[in-house]
């Protein structure tokens, strides 16, 4: 059990002996890295042609693959349509004076560093030291704007709910489901700029020796109608796209599942990160919070 | 002497643990005394030396995982004296601790000047009373302050109701202000407590002197029970200003962007960042800066004997 990635990832790596671990794609290279996870056997996979190549792309790392993609994710602007004094349309517009003190922005390093990134036009995962420092300039900036920073799930949803952020940055579908499910005036707004997006899967730890089992629990979880059920309830998107069938249409809309290729083209998944990058990220997004 | 008596114990006891030839009471004392600080000693050596040598050693690795945590570096602590950000975030936790040490013991003090002098019988109840909020969880009672602060808040609420304000005051929550009234009201019951004890050990007559010598109430509060309660409010201030300096729950629950504290950073270097050495090298700062004034303080109280110290 673990709060979040980086949590996960100590924990492992000082020592914990997991069987089954289930990271984010930007953590994917440096658990490869860090020789924690063992190839895939991808024959062993019932499912596995049913993963788009654009997921199973991500988790090749040296010519073998990882992870077992199994959700996915938008990054969008969650909205209380009936706050704001105007739609916010793009993630330049959250720099908008209009919503001092209003927004919310994900206490997370690598998402913001992105987010920021992205609405200035550049690209998040291939910056010069001149534009990092750029960046870091903006977080910087739009601290007035900034209700508080949120740290996890419950705490964006309290934010919305309460109407004291009318804008939470980042948000995951789940989240706006939850505010859907409370009957809340809410909005999911894709930026101009296009998704930010993630995907999360399962790798094998190198120590596990029952393989057995635990390829019959991956199948189990790739499975069309489990993965289907999954995205029913939480609004996440499935890797298996075989569960398609059996979506709601409410959360296929939202997923704009139909139109899947070209949600692909405007959007950006995270990139595997190196350790030094990360390092980096962290240390300009600590700067960013402790600036006055 | 009694002392040493109640540890006899009958020989067949002495017998089944090893049959020591001497008897208990014939321990030379100054084995008595180790053998009842062992526990805490051990305690001690365990959950605080270690880890802080741990600590200290994490400092100067390159990074806490793979090879490069073989690598002896001064990286961590060069970065910290470069980056004026955690150098700012320093000073700032330093005066938000500052703050609230003062600001509590200024309203911790009434409190238990009166319970010391004028509570009478009630004495004991009214000290359960102020205590039992401790009760509740820490992190239980930051949490209500949400709903005290809050923009639909039990206060912005009340005071729209009154018609004193016609929109919700908004610089109450998600700021420094509210980390700073938060941490008062955590930490009075706690700054009251040692000034009461301070304040039971003044000899009521001299108060009584100080009023026949002619003295006004405010001058013999001024000349007598201050200048007498000084080592409680020094006991007071070090309880409360040394473990806010270190806070971490409360600025991450109602500071907002910019009431953020050291704390915060060194939590995020180590669970999020995962650059432990930076981590371990901001903490090992922290308790450098608190360290110093605290020794200089220590060293002065003693010298002038305010700490009720022998002074001659």
């Amino acid at each position: 059990v673990f709060g979040d990635d980086a949590e996960a990832f100590a924990k492992v790596q000082s020592g914990f002996k997991a069987d089954i671990i289930h990271p984010c794609s930007s953590w994917w290279g440096l658990y490869v890295e860090s020789g924690l996870v063992q190839p895939l056997d991808t024959t062993r996979l019932t499912a596995w042609e049913d993963i788009p190549e654009a997921f199973r792309k991500q988790s090749e790392i040296n010519g073998q693959y990882y992870f077992v993609p199994w959700d996915w994710y938008y990054e969008a602007l969650l909205v209380r349509s009936d706050l704001v004094p105007e739609m916010p349309t793009t993630l330049a517009d959250l720099w908008d004076p209009m919503y001092a003190g209003h927004i919310s922005l994900w206490d997370n390093g690598e998402v913001s560093f992105a987010t920021a990134a992205l609405a200035f036009g550049i690209d998040p995962f291939n910056t010069t030291p001149e534009q990092d420092q750029f960046v870091k300039e903006k977080l910087i900036e739009l601290k007035p704007n900034l209700l508080t920073y949120w740290l996890d799930y419950t705490q964006a949803i309290e934010l919305s709910s309460s109407g004291d952020a009318w804008i939470v940055a980042s948000a995951w579908q789940d989240t706006y489901s939850v505010m859907v499910d409370e009957g809340y005036d809410v909005a999911y707004v894709e930026p101009e700029e296009g998704y930010l997006a993630g995907l999360c899967g399962y790798g094998i730890g190198t120590d596990n020796t029952n393989l057995d089992l635990t390829y019959e629990f991956l199948n189990a979880a790739i499975d069309p109608h489990s993965m289907a059920n999954f995205t029913n309830e939480y609004w996440y998107g499935a890797a298996n796209f075989a569960a398609n069938e059996f979506i709601d249409d409410e959360a296929a809309e939202l997923l704009r599942l139909d139109d899947f290729e070209n949600v692909l083209l405007n959007t950006r998944f995270y990139q595997p990160l190196t350790a030094e990058r990360r390092d980096q990220l962290s240390d300009l997004w600590n700067e960013v919070k402790a600036a006055p | 002497m009694s002392d040493e008596k109640s540890l006899n114990t009958p020989d067949a006891m002495k017998e089944e643990r090893g049959g020591t030839v001497k008897k208990i009471t014939g321990i030379p004392r100054k084995s008595q005394l180790a053998l009842l600080v062992a526990p805490s000693f051990i305690w001690l050596i365990i959950l605080l030396v270690l880890p802080l040598i741990t600590m200290i050693g994490l400092s100067f690795q390159k990074s806490a995982f793979g090879v490069d945590s073989d690598v002896f570096t001064f990286a961590s602590y060069i970065n910290f004296w470069q980056n004026s950000a955690y150098q700012n975030l320093l000073m700032k936790s330093l005066w938000i601790s500052l703050l609230v040490a003062v600001i509590s013991i200024v309203l911790a003090y009434p409190v238990a000047y009166f319970l010391a002098f004028h509570a009478g019988d009630k004495q004991g109840l009214l000290l359960n009373i102020m205590i039992i909020p401790a009760w509740t969880s820490f992190l239980l009672r930051v949490l209500a302050w949400r709903l005290i602060l809050g923009s639909n808040g039990l206060l912005n609420t009340f005071l729209m109701w009154l018609g004193v304000i016609q929109e919700p005051i908004s610089g109450l929550f998600y700021s420094v202000n509210a980390v700073v009234i938060t941490l008062v009201y955590i930490w009075i019951p706690f700054a009251a407590l040692p000034i009461y004890v301070a304040l039971l050990r003044i000899e009521p007559g001299l108060l009584e002197a100080a009023s026949d010598l002619g003295a006004r109430p405010w001058q013999g509060f001024f000349k007598v029970t201050l200048p007498l309660s000084i080592p409680g409010i020094l006991a007071s201030f070090l309880y409360v200003f040394i473990p806010t300096v270190g806070e971490y729950v409360t600025p991450a629950l109602v500071g907002g962007p910019n009431g953020l504290m050291i704390g915060n950073i060194i939590w995020d270097q180590f669970m999020r960042g995962l650059d432990w050495p930076m981590g371990a090298t901001l903490s090992l700062m922290v308790m450098l800066i608190v360290i110093i004034p605290l020794v200089i303080m220590a060293r002065a109280a003693q010298q002038t004997g305010i700490l009720g110290g022998k002074s001659e």
